[in-house]
């Protein structure tokens, strides 16, 4: 069973989320990469409601003219949204640093742009002194496919408990476009590729299945005898647990009685 | 009598702000003729505290700031949340709360049950209380709980047993659960639990929740009266500020129970030797 959200509370809870979150770091500017496709489109939304379209900026990073019609979604959306939006080509920088290197496999390339754009929104919000909003949704959190310290880096993240099945809920409710919303999901790492191609499940089972596991508490037996496919749960539980690094800060190896990951703790939002 | 429930968002871990806030939203709460004033669980430090436990800890009959909100109840009731450190028992905090009226303390509450499983880790930081005691406010007698406390049933029937007209419940409960209406479906359970003790006590069941976010995670609100028999008087906003002012009438405990004899009825001492015989066979 997929999880239903009453997309309008959903949407009160998490623009408050980004409000309060800017707010008690005195800042009230969002930036956020926005590459056309859906995650991105739902938390500019998302930051226009909460911020005012004054306080988004948007950052279209395309590498070179690999995917114009992204670009073109990217920017007909910021102007909807009434934000302003730069579009910076990536690929000078890329393709310097794989000019020592040409045989670099497309993964790597594909990991280097991600994190290519993670410091140039770095560098704009130490600039500007906006804060960055993520993208991640739980399903990519939960399977970890995503970059670390490339898509994945962010002050704040509104997005990382919505599955992607539900993203698309509040999507609609959102009213962005449907040449957006109907696009096959990609992480855009090479042309062609799509996300359920490359996880081998469509994200409706593959969020049955994690909704399964970790909503509903299930075990793999279970989750097989309500209808999966036991190798497509082998699969998704084997990307859970490969990707936990992907989730948590590094270990630190404990010397001290009191050390910094293990028990210096404070909360996050400590004397904001 | 008018309950206040003060809905409120603290600012974690910063006490002065809280003392300010907490003497604005009581005064604003005497304007609108509230007799008891509820403010939420931990609402004068916050509660995602972690390591700032030891940091925002103070007595509350030595400290300055302390006294001088609870000099200013002169004519009212309030209950307060933060963290107690007394100077009998140095190092050990507990998630407390006081019963202030007319500018005395009257009791202080330390939380009994602390939820330290998935988001919470209260245990890790907090003393446990060891106690339930009901005791006599200006209005009525008065049973306090905090958040986790109310969800074990054994806490709100101690106070039932030595007649509380009003079981008061502080919190600072998280929302989770969105597939539900305009409000966090978490929320329904301390509702609809709030209700069915209404019921059971014949009592009145006063829920005073906070707002706001910490680390992410969002407060509920919702917090409500409820009159004996599952009348609901009145019920705070879901997720904002909020500051409900319920007017009650303590009448309706002694009707309930002249109605609903549950009360004339009970029997303590035999729930008290079954007790005392489980409680027994499992130190054997």
């Amino acid at each position: 069973m997929l999880p239903k959200i009453n997309a309008p509370f959903v949407e009160k809870v998490l623009v408050r989320f980004v409000r309060d979150e800017l707010g008690k770091c005195g800042c009230r500017k969002g930036l956020l990469g926005l590459s056309g496709g859906l995650d991105s489109a739902v938390c500019a939304a998302l930051a226009v409601r909460a911020l005012g379209p004054k306080r988004v900026h948007a950052l279209i990073m395309p590498y070179g003219g690999s995917f114009p019609q992204d670009v073109r979604d990217a920017v007909a959306l910021a102007r909807r949204l009434g934000i302003r939006h730069d579009t910076i080509d990536i690929s000078p920088q890329i393709d310097l640093y794989f000019a020592a290197d040409p045989k670099a496999s497309r993964v790597r390339r594909g990991n280097k742009m991600a994190r290519e754009r993670m410091a140039v929104l770095y560098d704009h919000s130490a600039r500007e002194g906006s804060f960055i909003l993520g993208t991640s949704n739980k399903t990519e959190l939960l399977i970890g496919y995503g970059t670390i310290h490339g898509d994945m880096a962010c002050a704040v993240n509104p997005m990382g408990d919505l599955y992607k099945t539900q993203v698309r809920e509040l999507a609609r409710h959102l009213r962005i476009p449907p040449a957006i919303r109907r696009k096959a999901p990609t992480a855009g790492l090479w042309p062609g590729q799509t996300d359920e191609d490359e996880i081998g499940l469509t994200y409706e089972e593959l969020d049955e299945i994690l909704c399964g596991l970790v909503e509903g508490r299930l075990s793999r037996r279970e989750i097989v005898a309500a209808g999966h496919a036991p190798a497509a749960v082998d699969r998704v539980l084997k990307r859970i647990k490969a990707s936990e690094f992907k989730r948590r800060m590094p270990p630190i190896a404990k010397l001290s009685p009191r050390s910094v990951g293990h028990d210096f703790l404070y909360p996050y939002d400590w004397g904001k | 009598m008018n309950i206040a429930l003060a809905q409120i968002a603290p600012k974690l871990g910063d006490v002065a702000a809280n003392f300010e806030m907490h003497t604005d939203i009581l005064e604003q709460a005497r304007k609108k003729k509230a007799d008891l004033v509820v403010f939420p669980e931990l609402g004068l430090t916050g509660y995602t505290l972690k390591d700032l436990v030891e940091e925002v800890a103070f007595d509350p009959r030595a400290d300055r700031r302390f006294g001088r909100l609870v000099a200013r109840t002169k004519g009212l009731s309030a209950v307060f949340g933060f963290v107690e450190e007394s100077p009998s028992e140095k190092g050990l905090f507990y998630n407390a709360a006081a019963f202030v009226a007319d500018g005395r303390i009257v009791h202080v509450h330390r939380k009994v049950f602390l939820p330290t499983n998935g988001l919470f880790e209260e245990a890790k930081f907090f003393a446990q209380g060891r106690e339930f005691r009901a005791f006599d406010a200006p209005f009525g007698r008065v049973g306090l709980l905090i958040c986790r406390d109310f969800l074990h049933y054994g806490a709100s029937y101690v106070h039932y047993a030595s007649g509380a007209d009003a079981i008061v419940c502080v919190s600072a409960a998280p929302g989770r659960g969105v597939g539900g209406g305009d409000a966090f479906e978490t929320g329904r359970m301390w509702e609809l639990m709030g209700e069915a003790l209404s019921y059971f006590s014949t009592a009145f069941v006063v829920y005073a929740n906070r707002v706001g976010i910490e680390d992410g995670v969002t407060f509920a609100g919702g917090s409500f009266v409820f009159a004996p028999g599952g009348r609901l008087v009145g019920r705070a906003a879901a997720v904002d500020p909020d500051l409900l002012v319920c007017p009650v009438d303590l009448g309706a405990v002694g009707r309930a129970r002249r109605n609903w004899l549950f009360k004339r009825d009970e029997k303590p001492e035999v729930i008290w030797r079954s007790l005392e015989r489980i409680v027994r066979a499992t130190e054997d």
